[in-house]
């Protein structure tokens, strides 16, 4: 951007937004007003004095396809193909939904007002900050029809009173970045609670992902309204507000977890004999678990915003939490799992992994191959207890199942080749050797297993593992 | 405004995945393969602004796809993140003299893992060069 090209700039405490938009409107100028107040900035498009554009930096664009779809007016095949097409655009999704007839242009053409008018009524309520006007070639192809500047600042205006309105009623906690969701636990159906349409369709719309901004934009409701009843909701107990920055964080630790096992799990598929890979897993599972119950013991609901909790406190709750489910899984299931024990908010493994001090061989095997299902059921458990306490049936949760299942997948995978080897195994003793378990496409290269150069595991396993 | 795409190339669906969602909380579009021709075939379909190249990668290595990208002029200049379990000098040189801009020791933090695509993706419109249509043919293996 030249510098020449900038024709004014100054301070907002100066001259406000209102009338450096009214002056440039009423001298009919043709450019970018750039607006920014810390992160956020905000370029007004204007063509000889009327808005025809207008893009927020600093605010993540809401995702109106998958909007329009919670709201039942889009089918999400057909939100998926344009979500391809635009990509991420939001004006381009919208034409792309009037030019296949999804949409009607009065529509597009409200829901870019309204996105407009949101916008500057949002930064009309700046204190301090700069602007910039610039007197460069506005881009032709604007989906948006020129708006006229007053009408849009009379609209924002309303808006903007609507904040301070509600600032002063004591509804204080919601701004337009603030994401709520549902309650877990409110199972009840909405139309039994008594409220009216407008409540209902927020609560169904604060399902942890979208912004208040994002739900006042796609039912096209004041943004403040939209806090109002927010508001309202939260007061009976139908919806939370999400701490965004501790799911960040939240979320960063699992997948650092996650990643770490993959590490773990990768590296011990160079082993070249099947005791050796049992005990990989046994590792590789144990790490995970150990690594759960430390975060568990960080963000856990009932340990969080206490400040600093004694680690013994958190010791007795993680004990409280799991050593149940390890002793029912040990009793009913995996009697291996008795050698297991918690120590300081940890599973102890050490019995099972130094069993080759006291058992050999195939005896040795059935022990890690009893400790893998063991401990891979525990796994299971703590993961899923974790994720219903932490982020409960949210979008992050949901994101995190789903990152869990496919990593689970990849421990599943090397579990079944053992169990296909197993099943080779027997089928040999049963005197069935002519039988190979490759030839039925289960294990290729399963022929050379367990000897001493390399050949338990396929080519293909061991090539990932490098 | 067309948002800028990170290519994360990687056998692993779990590694695939977690840097995906990742990134995706940081509001950056994500695609993702699983082997190097696919990678190829996303590097001229999709011009990604940031690529993250695992080297050990079915039917190619990382090596030799980001030999190929850095010969293509159309995208010589995309950065390419080298995501390893290696970590030794030597594959650090070979990753270099490959091509690689930077260089991410497996298992990443997730923290890092963001800093270093933003870092990257800073200034990418001013990099990467306006897409040509049928450019698909000028990405070649040549061994």
């Amino acid at each position: 951007m030249d510098q020449q090209d900038r024709i004014m700039d100054g301070d907002l405490q100066t001259l406000g937004l209102q009338s450096i938009l009214k002056m440039l409107a009423l001298s009919g100028k043709t450019g970018k007003l750039f607006v920014s107040s810390g992160p956020e900035t905000l370029s007004i498009s204007l063509r000889k004095g009327q808005i025809v554009g207008l893009h927020e930096d600093g605010v993540p664009q809401p995702d109106i396809l998958g909007m329009l779809c919670l709201i039942n007016k889009l089918d999400p095949p057909r939100a998926e193909m344009i979500r391809e097409l635009s990509k991420g655009d939001m004006h381009v999704a919208l034409a792309m939904l009037v030019e296949r007839g999804w949409m009607n242009a009065n529509e597009m053409q409200q829901r870019l007002e309204f996105a407009v008018t949101q916008s500057i009524s949002h930064a009309l309520r700046w204190v301090n900050g700069r602007f910039a006007f610039h007197r460069q070639l506005v881009p032709m192809e604007s989906k948006l029809r020129p708006l006229d500047v007053d009408s849009v600042l009379l609209e924002a205006l309303r808006q903007a009173d609507e904040w301070e309105k509600i600032a002063s009623e004591g509804v204080t906690q919601f701004t337009r970045t603030t994401v709520a969701r549902w309650q877990p636990e409110v199972s009840n159906d909405v139309r039994s609670l008594g409220l009216n349409q407008e409540s209902i369709e927020v609560l169904c719309l604060s399902n942890g992902e979208l912004s208040l901004q994002a739900v006042a934009l796609v039912l096209m409701a004041p943004e403040a309204r939209i806090a109002r009843v927010m508001a309202h909701l939260f007061e009976l107990g139908l919806i939370e507000v999400v701490d965004t920055v501790l799911e960040t964080e939240l979320q960063q630790d699992l997948s650092n977890i996650i990643i770490k096992c993959q590490y773990t799990l990768v590296q011990h598929r160079n082993t070249t004999n099947v005791e050796q890979h049992l005990l990989g897993l046994v590792t590789t599972l144990s790490e995970c678990i150990n690594g759960l119950l430390i975060h568990h013991g960080t963000y856990a609901k009932s340990l969080r915003g206490r400040g600093h909790v004694p680690s013994i406190e958190i010791v007795r709750y993680l004990e409280g939490c799991f050593a149940q489910h390890l002793r029912t899984l040990a009793k009913q299931q995996f009697s291996i799992l008795d050698t297991a024990t918690f120590h300081y908010g940890q599973l102890d493994c050490t019995d099972i992994l130094t069993l080759n001090k006291v058992v050999k061989g195939e005896q040795l095997e059935e022990f890690y191959w009893e400790a893998v299902q063991g401990l891979a059921a525990f796994l299971r458990v703590i993961f899923t207890e974790l994720l219903r306490d932490e982020v409960g049936n949210s979008h992050t949760g949901r994101q995190l199942t789903v990152a869990w299942r496919i990593f689970l997948s990849e421990i599943d995978h090397d579990i079944q080749q053992y169990q296909f080897y197993r099943a080779q195994r027997k089928t040999q003793r049963r005197g069935y050797e002519n039988i190979q378990p490759s030839a039925l496409g289960m294990v290729p290269n399963w022929s050379a297993a367990p000897d001493n150069n390399g050949g338990f595991w396929s080519p293909e396993t061991r090539r990932r593992s490098i | 405004m067309v948002e800028p795409t990170v290519l994360v190339v990687d056998d692993s669906p779990t590694v695939r995945k977690i840097v995906q969602m990742t990134l995706q909380r940081e509001h950056i579009r994500v695609i993702t393969v699983g082997d190097g021709l696919s990678a190829l075939t996303s590097v001229a379909d999709e011009m990604p602004a940031v690529i993250l190249l695992d080297i050990q990668l079915p039917r190619m290595d990382g090596y030799q796809i980001c030999q190929i990208i850095r010969k293509n002029l159309q995208f010589r200049q995309i950065p390419i993140i080298m995501l390893s379990g290696k970590d030794g000098l030597f594959d650090k040189m070979r990753g270099r003299l490959a091509g690689s801009t930077e260089y991410l020791t497996k298992p990443f933090d997730s923290v890092e893992l963001v800093q270093t695509v933003k870092k990257h993706l800073a200034n990418w419109q001013e990099r990467v060069p306006v897409p040509q249509q049928n450019v698909r043919h000028r990405l070649r293996y040549r061994g």
